[in-house]
């Protein structure tokens, strides 16, 4: 029997602060998860016969969200397809189980077979491990498929992964009697359950539109594809959804956004502009929250991951906001902010590129705010407002992320009390 | 966490807010106030009150946070904590 093992690398910290608190799989991007795409590709194998190889800090909250899945209980004694859980399939023609190959894409495992004896001869260890000793053994190629190597990757093949998931789902042309469409009525699908409001206008003429159950785009809003508008999500009066939005499922979104990822469960209730950002869950960003994602000079935008500048190459680029980030009215994030997860965000002249975790920003000064205990009673009220239960393991995840970051938050704290000074 | 006697705990409630106004811990009395003498605004008073929850890992209630307007008060503010679910020596 064939096993089929996704794994996370060592190059999945690259994507914090969104992969601080999921695995890589769990990123959204177009109409669903990578993790969702992966299955696609894996073609009728049931979760129950998947293993999810994650960090360890990691695995009691993905066996919790993942229960059909095996987490972190991968043994290398069968014939198995290994898939890295950064990998973005997009339908290419990729062929598993076949010959015993290493595909590899940027220098990294996108995905590989071994049949059990090689296995064997490799020998056991971690994943990644038995990864790299199966390089040397086993003969390599290009994959076909992409990795997502950096957070701005989902944000720049968005638009091309909903036009491709439209197609996956095969709903179109469902549109309600009075929604002004401009454009082929074709290439929109809004579920029958969805309720919009008078004076809506969807363009499609760029590509398809879709609005998932549930949801409500009040009046006085425009829509324009390629755009994904998740389940049960609201799109505020007035608010403009330009091109390459994923939004969903559970947002309260207003304003203008364009070219963004908004996780899920996440509010930008008011006015202001978000655009080439990817937005984590549970984020409340204040009124006229705005990011920049072009600089004036036009020159590429660098993005500060792990403590070091990287030059994505791009011209323009939002921001990176981590899970439970709450922004207030008036804040601007700079072109490519990384906002680090459960940080408090004040800056209303223009926000550093990058925010720890946990800490608060206020004004020019870097602080520990209220601390972990009523940042999680603010989460947990947060969520119990969608009727949602912070889980024991999510807490105890939260309180391993607070230790681990404790050293680099202090460390602006302290910088930023002597520049106070 | 082990037990703290009244002078561990002293010492330390006096380490935590030195750390947080920049100040030498020998140069806080019981008198010392917050706000007048410290200089304390509400971000730092939050962070105090923060920072006094972690080091001994008791909570804090808001409505306590006005009751401690000085060093002296803070301290005893967190013995009776500390008594309170039996960390005290």
């Amino acid at each position: 029997m064939v096993k089929v093992c996704i794994f996370e690398d060592e190059k999945v910290t690259d994507l914090h602060p969104l992969t601080m608190t999921r695995a890589a799989f769990e990123l959204r991007i177009g109409m669903s998860s990578l993790l969702d795409k992966i299955m696609r590709m894996l073609r009728g194998v049931k979760p129950s016969e998947v293993y999810l190889e994650v960090r360890d800090y990691l695995a009691p909250v993905v066996k919790v969200r993942f229960p059909e899945y095996k987490v972190n209980e991968y043994k290398p004694v069968d014939d198995t397809v290994f898939v890295n859980a950064r990998l973005l399939y997009a339908g290419e023609e990729v062929e598993l189980a076949c010959e015993e190959v290493v595909a590899v894409k940027d220098g990294y495992v996108a995905y590989a077979y071994a049949r059990r004896s090689t296995l064997e001869k490799v020998g056991g260890g971690s994943v990644t491990d038995v990864l790299t000793r199966l390089r040397e053994e086993l003969s390599s190629k290009e994959a076909e498929t992409r990795l997502i190597n950096w957070p701005w990757d989902l944000v720049k093949h968005n638009a091309e992964m909903i036009r491709r998931e439209f197609e996956w789902r095969g709903k179109r042309g469902v549109v309600p009697e009075k929604v002004e469409v401009v454009g082929e009525k074709d290439l929109v699908y809004i579920d029958p359950s969805v309720k919009v409001y008078p004076y809506v206008v969807i363009d499609a003429e760029e590509g398809p539109v879709y609005i998932d159950a549930g949801a409500k785009v009040f009046p006085f809003t425009y829509i324009q594809g390629p755009t994904y508008i998740g389940e049960k999500t609201y799109i505020m009066p007035c608010a403009r959804i330009r091109e390459g939005c994923s939004i969903g499922p559970v947002c309260r979104v207003g304003g203008e956004v364009e070219e963004s990822i908004i996780h899920g469960y996440s509010n930008k209730y008011h006015d202001g502009f978000l655009g080439h950002a990817y937005v984590g869950q549970w984020v409340n960003l204040g009124a006229i929250t705005t990011n920049s994602d072009l600089k004036n000079d036009y020159s590429e935008v660098q993005v500060f991951i792990n403590g070091k500048p990287i030059n994505t190459g791009e011209l323009k680029v939002g921001a990176f906001i981590g899970d439970h980030v709450k922004t207030s009215i008036g804040t601007y994030l700079n072109t490519g902010a990384v906002v680090g997860i459960m940080a408090n965000v004040l800056a209303p002249d223009i926000s550093p590129k990058y925010i720890p975790p946990f800490t608060w920003y206020i004004k020019g000064v870097f602080s520990r705010g209220y601390g972990l205990r009523r940042a999680l009673r603010t989460a947990e009220t947060m969520m119990s407002r969608r009727g949602v239960k912070l889980t024991e393991e999510e807490r105890r995840m939260y309180e391993y992320l607070y230790e681990v970051t404790r050293k680099e938050r202090e460390e602006y704290i302290r910088r930023s009390r002597r520049k106070k000074a | 966490m082990a037990k703290l006697t009244r002078e561990e705990v002293e010492q330390k409630v006096k380490e935590v807010i030195a750390e947080q106004f920049g100040v030498d811990p020998a140069s806080l009395k019981p008198e010392t106030r917050f706000v007048e003498d410290l200089g304390a605004d509400s971000l730092a008073s939050i962070e105090l009150v923060a920072a006094i929850e972690e080091a001994f890992d008791i909570e804090v209630p808001d409505e306590d946070i006005e009751k401690n307007q000085t060093v002296g008060q803070a301290i005893e503010y967190v013995i009776k904590k500390l008594e309170e679910k039996g960390a005290l020596a």
